[in-house]
């Protein structure tokens, strides 16, 4: 569990975080989303101790992380891929973290084993690629076995096979009980990944609330149909609220795929296509931190 | 809550953090090389000497030299973590920071003291090879002794005073040119000024050799020498420490 309570941290005139109250329940994973610059990975390095909040306090598991006896079994984090020394193999970086909290050697070779990295623990890692960066970052979260993963933009740089690993990892974790706080500024890369989201916007909490409902509140259903003036006023009738789409189809909100497939039939207008739009994760989360991002191409 | 790790599990850390690393062993190498070789010539060119303290100290010449790479050493070993990004898992691995830097000047002063102190040990040889003493250069002479000690002191604590000017500073060439201009500059610069004024101030300098130093503003004492070097260490240490612990990463 990590509890943040009116976290706050000023950088001279820039507010980085701002009052962030919020805890992430164990037992899931959490996806902690917001624009480049809106204080996601300031917040994860208060949580870390590595930056000193202005005000608020910032605990992991009840106590703050420079408390921790042995931080890296309760806490393991992935806050940046720079996190090594080029000139350093995988092995060698893996087992000064080991020793520095006294983990088993043993689990060194564990952890390079289940991030895939065998064939390249004795090269030096300035020679990685991003995504096997990131893999021996993931590898070094995971050696104390911790209660608690902090992990920023994680599938940063991986190709898609490493995605869905991370995903299935994640998930496992999560179904363990642990606690799993994943960054990122991509709303699509948190949609099969994430069950609770925490959104921030300039440093503020934007949101705080399950997957589910966010695609809830903005769920939409397209329907096409050749009669789609009679369609239309009948899903208004029913209570929907009905957009015409570019392409003549229509966009209804309100109403699910079944009720505007009961409600085509009664109504006799024939139905060439009755799709669930997915796409409304995307387009909830820009307009959730629509105003809310910090650097932004000026309009042409 | 589980105990807290023990000190040794940080000194072996930082011992694989530091063994892992080649510039370790080309420092390690040129020190050596270098501190080896000017005491072999120091030796040589000193055909005989009256005591055998004296005959020792020529062949100590070359630490004079050789500690560059020691300060190189010592000042890579805390700002290359800070200038490649390592500091954050070092950080995050072990949050109590002063505990770290301690462990890792643990490390890197236990290193000073091997090499300096088997150099000591070849130059002493070299001094008895090729610098004539009455009466031989015995091992057991409480002037060679003296001589041999103050070396390897006066070399760790020049390691330990540039660690902790590389955790004040965490930038390489900050460092690296602070170090030089304390150790190697100050003295010189100092002792060219030949005003009173130097003179008195030369006497709180710290000296890389501790009163056998080419250039020196002012002789002092061994004893006096050591503690000026050792005060400069200390706090120069401590600051960083300090600073280490309160800033953000």
């Amino acid at each position: 569990m990590i509890e943040l309570r009116s976290l706050t941290k000023r950088y001279r005139s820039r507010v980085a975080v701002d009052a962030l109250t919020v805890t992430i329940e164990p037992g899931r994973v959490t996806g902690f989303l917001g624009p480049n610059g809106s204080g996601k990975t300031t917040t994860m390095r208060c949580v870390l101790g590595l930056t000193r909040p202005t005000a608020g306090t910032a605990t992991v598991l009840g106590h703050p992380y420079r408390e921790l006896a042995r931080p890296m079994r309760r806490v393991g984090a992935l806050i940046d891929p720079r996190a090594r020394h080029p000139g350093r193999t995988a092995r060698s970086h893996l087992l000064a973290l080991a020793q520095s909290n006294a983990l088993p050697r043993a689990r060194v070779d564990e952890v390079i084993e289940l991030v895939g990295l065998e064939s390249v623990a004795d090269d030096r890692v300035g020679g990685f690629s991003l995504g096997m960066g990131q893999r021996l970052g993931i590898a070094a979260a995971l050696l104390g076995d911790p209660d608690v993963l902090l992990l920023d933009e994680p599938v940063n740089g991986l190709e898609p096979e490493g995605i869905r690993w991370v995903r299935g990892l994640l998930r496992v974790l999560a179904d363990e009980g642990r606690t799993v706080l994943v960054s990122s500024h991509l709303m699509s890369e948190m949609e099969d990944t994430a069950d609770h989201l925490v959104v921030l916007g300039r440093g503020r909490l934007l949101a705080d609330l399950p997957m589910a409902d966010l695609l809830g509140a903005h769920a939409a259903v397209r329907v096409r149909s050749p009669q789609a003036p009679l369609l239309a006023s009948a899903l208004q009738r029913a209570g929907g609220h009905v957009e015409l789409e570019i392409d003549g189809a229509l966009k209804v909100e309100g109403l699910d795929a079944a009720a505007i497939g009961d409600i085509a039939f009664a109504t006799g207008a024939r139905v060439h296509e009755l799709a669930r739009i997915t796409a409304s994760l995307e387009a909830a989360y820009l307009e959730l931190t629509g105003d809310d991002v910090e650097y932004r191409a000026a309009p042409r | 809550m589980t105990r807290g790790v023990p000190f040794r599990s940080l000194v072996a850390s930082e011992w694989t953090k530091l063994r892992s690393l080649r510039s370790t062993w080309w420092c390690t190498a040129l020190y050596l090389l270098v501190v080896g070789a000017g005491g072999w010539f120091g030796a040589a060119i000193t055909q005989s000497a009256p005591q055998p303290d004296l005959a020792v100290g020529s062949a100590l010449t070359g630490f004079g030299f050789g500690q560059i790479v020691l300060v190189v050493f010592a000042v890579l070993a805390v700002t290359g973590e800070f200038r490649t990004g390592m500091v954050l898992a070092s950080f995050t691995s072990v949050p109590r920071r002063g505990r770290l830097l301690l462990a890792k000047t643990v490390v890197v002063a236990v290193w000073c003291v091997l090499l300096s102190s088997s150099l000591a040990l070849f130059c002493w040889f070299a001094a008895g090879r090729l610098t004539y003493v009455e009466g031989g250069i015995p091992l057991t002479d409480p002037g060679v002794v003296r001589q041999l000690g103050v070396q390897v002191a006066a070399a760790t604590l020049t390691g330990v005073l540039a660690l902790g000017l590389g955790a004040l500073l965490r930038s390489s060439a900050g460092a690296l040119g602070v170090s030089f201009g304390v150790l190697f500059l100050l003295h010189p610069l100092l002792a060219i000024s030949e005003t009173s004024a130097g003179e008195r101030i030369g006497r709180f300098v710290p000296a890389l050799r501790v009163g056998e130093d080419a250039f020196l503003a002012v002789q002092t004492t061994w004893q006096l020498g050591l503690l000026v070097l050792g005060s400069w260490a200390v706090a120069t240490w401590v600051l960083g420490a300090v600073l280490l612990a309160h800033r953000d990463v």
